[in-house]
């Protein structure tokens, strides 16, 4: 990746996101995407620990868990495609935890060494 | 003297105890002859075991961990380790001594355990300072498991030899189709004329 330009243009391959574009995304640049995600996940860890030991027990009112999913419908609202039915599942917030929960755990197993080929394991099963 | 290395992950620590196997002209600081391990998690009580406990334990939790993620039904039996979904923040796990007369340990853990646990096994299979020596990976896989697999590989029994046999009558009978040619037609019927 030669500079922030070109992860922010590699973004727009997802046709979930309001400013889609198809631009073919090269193999290179797939493989760089799924490095820097478990990168960033061995990075913030402890946030993800967090959030999901917060949703853990029924008694406690999970403040953490609460603001996360405040700010993840904020973001999906801001930059996704709200027309979409997938976006839609997303956004609903009785049915999108187990969609949420699985994403954090399968970042949160993907952060040793070996994580960029657990990710891709995980991609393609 | 033995060596001691500690994998940790925030709440789970799992510790190796061993030798090095010095007919193998291993280093002094290495571990293949693991003559025990513990696996300590906060506010859950101590798991420990021999050698032989070590690897189904590591491949119940990835075989676990694997079903959840792929939206299968979480379940793992074997003789040593139950680990059973009780929602999808809950995890159930059994585990049973070897020993007679010693009742099963039952540990509740969430989500946050799990990734935990597995990131200390991780660790454990990447660390150059531990040599462990994997049996065959089939046969520790449980029966609950497996049963799937039995399934697939009937089900490509039951079809796979009418295939074949469909296959080879196309094959065979194509040799033996007649193509309507109308150029040779013609030259037929004008020799029938000219007589």
């Amino acid at each position: 990746m030669p500079n922030k330009v070109t992860i922010w243009k590699l973004r727009n391959n997802n046709p979930l996101r309001k400013s889609y574009m198809n631009n073919n995304i090269k193999l290179e640049e797939f493989d760089a995407l799924i490095k820097i995600t478990v990168e960033m996940s061995r990075y913030l860890y402890p946030y993800i620990r967090e959030i999901l030991q917060s949703k853990e027990d029924p008694e406690n009112t999970s403040v953490i868990w609460n603001d996360f999913n405040k700010r993840f419908i904020e973001l999906i609202n801001e930059r996704f495609n709200i027309n979409s039915m997938r976006v839609k599942k997303l956004l609903n917030q009785s049915g999108n935890d187990e969609i949420i929960i699985k994403s954090l755990l399968i970042l949160s197993l993907c952060i040793s060494n070996k994580g960029y080929q657990k990710m891709i394991n995980y991609l393609f099963i | 003297m033995q060596n001691r290395l500690l994998f940790h992950q925030s709440s789970a620590s799992l510790e190796v105890i061993g030798l090095p196997d010095y007919s193998n002209n291993e280093n002094k600081d290495q571990i293949s002859i693991i003559s025990q391990w513990k696996l300590t998690i906060i506010d859950k009580p101590l798991i420990e075991g021999k050698i032989q406990h070590l690897g189904p334990i590591m491949d119940a939790f990835y075989i676990y961990s694997n079903l959840l993620i792929n939206n299968e039904i979480p379940l793992y039996e074997s003789k040593l380790i139950d680990m059973k979904a009780d929602n999808l923040h809950i995890h159930n796990i059994v585990l049973k001594s070897s020993k007679p007369d010693v009742k099963p340990l039952i540990i509740k853990i969430g989500n946050s355990l799990l990734s935990d646990i597995i990131n200390c096994f991780d660790q454990l299979n990447e660390s150059s300072n531990v040599i462990i020596k994997k049996s065959a990976v089939l046969n520790n896989i449980p029966k609950k498991v497996r049963f799937g697999l039995n399934n697939k590989v009937k089900f490509f029994n039951f079809f796979l030899p009418p295939l074949i046999a469909i296959c080879s009558l196309i094959l065979f009978s194509s040799t033996f189709i007649y193509f309507y040619n109308p150029v040779e037609d013609k030259e037929k019927n004008e020799l029938i004329n000219s007589k």
